[in-house]
């Protein structure tokens, strides 16, 4: 029984436990207001699974994918502003190598000009290329993250305009098409990505002492130091891994347009990514991450704006009612708001165990 | 020194929900007085101080200011009444010129603005009277620890103060320093002021005190003349307990013959230390005396590559070893405790257990990792044998007391089995207890084999476990000398004079 | 003793490291000014006009800038200001063309809005202890979103004294011949810029001559210790916050009268351009240090190099965000320095 309310009182002060139940909540009222928004029906012409919920995962993809490395930067103590450019960066690339010479390929077809491992590749490679350098500027420049990584949030969306000669290009080569809308096993091949994502960062975290190290460094990066932890290769594997993972968000926002657009590809992605980690309840000032949290909170920026759409409001006005949800889930997550409940379940306690005893 | 008490605390309790931090504590202070508070850590110091600057408020009990009774709600109103505290670690705003830090918050003003030339011209007047004629200007992050606990008392007398409360304010001054705080104290006591001074260190309170106050485990042991009692009953009176536990220790035992474990020949960095060598034989200790600034810490963290060492030669066990970063120390079987427990040797937010294993887990590399039981097992033992206080190994070390944080640091390099095991000031800020504890466990180490270096800003407690002392002044090796036939004064000697 | 201290006291000031990275981005601006001097003067880079249109051109990055500069101070950040900006000439555009308001009361509802909001958000950030980043990213979306409620087309603006007020300017004169005439090339002086000189007047004088200024300082270098001497930190945190509020409404009026229209999806990522400015002007993203002559150069740092690569006329206009990201690195790497330097102890 004691060992039940010490359970309970703390899952009342983690703040996982309020995104869960903030996901679950905006998820009810979704259902009452459309009771077939649990459904989920198969689609034989693409092989595909559909429904409300496969959209919203689908959906949330690219943002979840970035914010599993941003989880790991934000456990450092950080924060990754690039990657919304880094994204662009990736899309232009890929663009690039599809079409290579608008003036020679003119119009949009299904071909490559370019191997396709080198459209896939290449991105990949240069994003984790800019990741590095953001770290490089972090570990040995010792550049405060916020300020190092600003850098490239400003030129990179200069960098994809000017590969690309500020030009818009599409195309139409379908094995390019099959990563944002193929499919595999039923479901939409981004959500298999983010599984596989998901799954390889959290491995590589929890199996190895990997997130053990982020953390400390994360905590106390001097004592980390002292303790013969080379903080400095940890910083630059996390923001190396960031990079890569903003290519990988950028290959599928490209594949689902089909197109590149630097102005607007990845746009506030840096901003929805680091709200999914803070309200997944890994803390700004750095130190224990959850992985967990983060796809939650991933699911639930996503779910808002679902959700929004249902009372038919303009897309670009489901900012505000995002910003008012958040705003809660925030709030309630405060340090204050938590101590104020933890006291609060402890006194109903005390009041029972008193009571149980007379 | 007027017999008339500017304050008096009477019957003053608290408790925190499960301990009773102070109970029914009388307190009281006399104009033109320093009177030390004394006690253990946990012994209800800070309570009570915390209690009079409002930080805490009281569950009973008067506060009388002058014959008024006061209730602070907290540092601000508390200064505002004519009682300031000069904290431990320096609260100021580094980025402040001294003079602004001075001043902040209640600036003369002019003509609807801030009047610079007042400020920078009475603060430099204060600074003078401290016998410090610095550019009051500069950044206060410009200056050395000493000047800016200056500084800080300065701005508690400046708001024209009633009582001023000095709390551990020699922690990181050196013996120049630490006089020139005395002089000053003795300088505010002449005007009047009543001087509340809480330090660990013993010479110091019979150095300046008047009158000193005794609390043990929130209940207040008595208040003495400074004549009154020897170090030894005062000591007895803080602990409560017999003290030859801490004066029976018995010296590590070394063999003539025994190998040379660590020689370091003619090292030096880049801006410190020129030339320095070391030699510590298997299971020997060795203490480092000298001044803060006289290069112990610097020579430590050469050793363990915390800082690169540009010149000589590293040998550990007869091999000649090269330490460019901490790693490649722990891989040489070094393990080092560093001086600032905080900033550098703990991890507050990581549990005991994740403090325990970081040392083992970072010399295997994160791709070999331990299993959660084995990391457990791990910090189990060590809970055990250092008698650490918690409940379980998953509590957050930084929750946990200094005594107990140190002794988590210690387990983390001893589960590491170093064969050279260097001590930065171990047993500084603690109580009594945990320091003999601290002490014992560092000599049951050169036992088992391993190689100590020690060292401390308390000459006694060197002498008293270590094997040789190298003593360092102004950043050279000026002497070596026996451990077993030497006093304090033979090294206060050699630091004050250079050579043995 | 004081005679020796006063002799000292000029040369000291002068050379206090604190004020280097000032004297960095004032000297940096005149290297690119005269390089762009010696490339393009002779295409007219070097008259008062193509100056003076540094500041009409910037004057609402410069309002903004002003506030964003006291919230870095503290160790804040405040991302909430584009869409304030923008929020506030959707507000005028929508009051005139759509309710038949006036314009004032339009600019009246924008400032309740705009310092309203950044009060609640100074509010969050002290007493819930949530990050300024999320709290501010919040009410980022808040403002573009309600922007994006109210209308998604862009908006004209139509209104006699809006016109007036963005028409109104003084030319500039010299004294020539026994006669005032205008300077040629012709070159004015508008509200904006005026608007602009005054908040950085303004900005200075609240950090350098009041006590809530030196606080918003002391609370940049150490928060727990400004409380600790018993400095208002809650009240300071959260007035600054809703001075930035103030200050973006009135960046978004500049900007309304710069554009003459509102539109909910203008100025985004003006936010980031702000705070680029604040930070090649010298202040610190750590806090406790920053200046608003630093922030005014910052300002005019960042806007000739659009002015250059718009003398060029070959170059992309991509180029300038690159160019503007390299002095970015240029600066935070001597602020590095700076740093690292000044902080060795004596």
């Amino acid at each position: 029984m004691a060992k039940k309310n010490f359970v309970l009182s703390g899952l009342m002060q983690s703040k996982v436990t309020w995104a869960v139940i903030a996901e679950l909540l905006i998820l009810m009222v979704c259902f009452m207001i459309r009771p077939d928004f649990f459904s989920i029906s198969y689609q034989p012409s693409t092989g595909m699974l559909y429904g409300s919920l496969i959209d919203i995962i689908n959906r949330s993809a690219e943002i979840t994918i970035i914010s599993m490395g941003m989880t790991l930067v934000i456990a450092l103590g950080g924060t990754d502003l690039s990657v919304g450019a880094l994204v662009a960066v990736a899309g232009a690339i890929a663009l690039k190598f599809l079409r290579w010479d608008v003036l020679t390929y003119t119009t949009p077809g299904d071909y490559t000009v370019c191997p396709y491992i080198l459209v896939l590749t290449i991105p990949l490679i240069v994003c984790a290329l800019m990741g590095l350098f953001n770290g490089f500027l972090v570990a040995k420049g010792g550049i405060q993250p916020i300020i190092a990584t600003l850098i490239l949030m400003v030129c990179g969306r200069g960098v994809a305009q000017i590969l690309t000669d500020g030009k818009q290009f599409t195309t139409g080569y379908s094995p390019f098409r099959i990563i944002g809308q193929g499919s595999f096993l039923y479901l939409p091949m981004p959500i298999i990505i983010t599984i596989v994502v998901v799954i390889a960062v959290a491995l590589f975290t929890r199996k190895t002492a990997f997130g053990a190290f982020v953390e400390s460094v994360g905590v106390n990066p001097s004592a980390s130091r002292l303790s013969g932890i080379k903080a400095d290769k940890i910083i630059l594997i996390v923001f190396l891994i960031t990079g890569l993972l903003s290519g990988i968000a950028g290959l599928i926002y490209s594949s689902r347009i089909m197109s590149n657009d630097s102005n607007n590809a990845g746009l506030n992605f840096e901003m929805d990514a680091i709200l999914a980690v803070v309200i997944g309840g890994t803390n700004m000032s750095g130190g224990k991450f959850s992985l967990a949290g983060t796809v939650v909170g991933s699911l639930i920026i996503r779910t808002i704006v679902t959700f929004v759409y249902y009372f038919g409001i303009v897309a670009e006005a489901t900012m505000a009612f995002k910003a008012l949800i958040i705003a809660v889930v925030i709030i309630l997550q405060s340090e204050p708001v938590r101590k104020y409940f933890a006291k609060r379940s402890r006194v109903r306690e005390a009041v029972l165990i008193s009571g149980g005893e007379r | 020194m007027s017999e008339k008490n500017i304050l008096e605390m009477q019957k003053i309790s608290i408790s925190f929900p499960g301990v009773k931090a102070l109970d029914k504590v009388n307190f009281s202070l006399r104009e033109g007085e320093i009177h030390s508070l004394l006690g253990e850590n946990g012994a209800g110091k800070s309570t009570l101080i915390k209690c009079l600057t409002g930080v805490n408020q009281k569950d009973e009990g008067k506060i009388l200011l002058d014959g008024n009774e006061i209730q602070p709600s907290g540092p601000h109103e508390a200064m505002e009444l004519g009682i300031s505290t000069v904290f431990q670690e320096v609260n100021l705003c580094p980025n402040l010129s001294v003079a602004e830090n001075i001043f902040v918050g209640r600036q003369p003003m002019k003509r609807g603005g801030i009047d610079w030339k007042e400020i920078n011209s009475r603060a430099y007047e204060l600074m003078s009277r401290f016998h410090l004629d610095i550019d009051v200007t500069r950044p206060l992050s410009y200056y050395s620890t000493a000047i800016q606990q200056m500084t800080s008392i300065a701005r508690a007398v400046d708001v024209k103060a009633k009582i001023l409360i000095l709390d551990e304010p020699t922690s990181s001054l050196d013996e120049n320093e630490v006089q020139l705080l005395f002089d000053v104290m003795r300088d505010l006591k002449a005007q009047g002021m009543g001087i509340i001074f809480i330090t660990h260190f013993l010479d110091q309170i019979y150095a300046v005190s008047d009158r000193m106050t005794i609390l043990r485990n929130g209940h207040l042991v008595g208040t003495f003349d400074i004549n009154e009692l020897t170090k030894f009953e005062l000591v007895t009176k803080m602990v409560g307990k017999d003290m030859d536990v801490i004066f029976n220790l018995q010296r590590a035992k070394v063999f003539k013959d025994a190998d040379y474990m660590l020689k370091a020949e003619h090292i030096g960095d880049i801006s410190h230390i020129n030339d320095i060598s070391i030699n510590l034989k298997k299971g020997e200790l060795i203490g480092f005396a000298g001044l803060l600034g006289s290069g112990r810490t610097e020579t430590a963290e050469m050793l363990f590559g915390a800082t690169r060492a540009v010149k000589g030669d590293i040998f550990i066990d007869g091999q000649k070893t090269q330490i460019r970063n901490p790693f490649d120390a722990i891989n040489a079987d070094i393990a080092f405790c560093p001086e600032d427990r905080k900033r550098d040797g703990i991890i507050g937010d990581l549990s005991i257990r994740e403090n325990i294993m970081l040392a083992v887990q970072s010399r295997k590399g994160f791709m070999k990792p331990m299993t959660k039981a084995e990391q457990t097992e791990l910090a189990d033992k060590y809970i055990k044998l250092l008698k650490i206080a918690t409940p379980d190994c998953e509590k957050k070390a930084g929750e946990l007391s200094g005594g107990n944080q140190q002794k988590v640091i210690l387990a983390r390099w001893m589960a590491d089995n170093p064969k050279v095991l260097i001590l930065d000031e171990p047993t500084r800020g603690i109580d009594i207890g945990a320091k003999a504890e601290i002490q014992r466990l560092m000599l049951e180490m050169c036992t088992e084999g391993v190689s100590v270096i020690f060292i401390s800003s308390e000459l006694d407690e060197i002498i008293r476990c270590s094997n040789r002392i190298v003593i360092m002044r102004d950043r050279e090796k000026v002497a070596e000398i026996d451990g077993e036939n030497c006093t304090q004064q033979d090294i206060l000697k050699i630091i004050a004079e250079g050579a043995a | 003793m004081k005679s020796h201290m006063k002799k000292q006291s000029f040369i000291t000031r002068i050379t206090n490291p604190k004020y280097i990275m000032v004297y960095a981005t004032i000297g940096i601006f005149f290297v690119i000014y005269g390089f762009g001097a010696f490339l393009y003067g002779d295409k007219g880079f070097t008259t008062i006009r193509t100056f003076v249109n540094l500041f009409i051109d910037n004057a609402y990055f410069g309002i903004s800038a002003v506030g964003m500069t006291m919230v870095l101070i503290t160790g804040g950040i405040d991302l909430s200001v584009g869409a304030v900006a923008s929020l506030t000439g959707m507000f005028i555009a929508y009051g005139t063309s759509v309710l038949n308001l006036h314009p004032l009361v339009c600019i009246f509802a924008a400032l309740v809005m705009g310092v309203g909001l950044g009060l609640l958000m100074g509010c969050v950030i002290h007493y819930l202890n949530v990050p300024p980043f999320i709290t501010t990213l919040t009410g980022m979306f808040f403002a573009r979103g309600v922007c994006s409620l109210i209308s998604r087309e862009s908006i004209d603006i139509k209104h006699p004294f809006i016109d007036s007020l963005a028409s109104w300017k003084i030319y500039l004169m010299k004294y020539s011949e026994g006669s005032w005439v205008k300077i040629k090339p012709i070159a004015f002086i508008n509200f904006n810029v005026i608007l602009f000189i005054i908040m950085i007047i303004i900005g200075t004088y609240i950090l350098q001559k009041t006590r809530f200024g030196r606080n918003i300082y002391a609370i940049g270098g150490n928060e727990q210790s400004a409380s600790l001497m018993g400095l208002p930190v809650g009240r300071t945190k959260v007035l600054v916050y809703g001075f930035n509020g103030l200050c973006s409404v009135l960046a978004g009026i500049s900007y309304a009268l710069y554009v003459k229209s509102g539109w909910n999806l203008s100025l985004q990522g003006g936010e980031l351009e702000v705070i680029t400015c604040a930070v090649i002007g010298g202040t610190l993203l750590t806090g406790g240090v920053g200046y608003m002559i630093g922030t005014l150069f910052g300002v005019l740092l960042k806007s000739v190099i659009p002015a250059l690569i718009t003398f060029n006329g070959n170059l992309l206009s991509w180029w300038g965000k690159i160019a503007t990201g390299l002095l970015l690195l240029l600066f935070i790497c001597i602020q590095r320095f700076v740093v690292t330097s000044s902080s060795k102890r004596k």
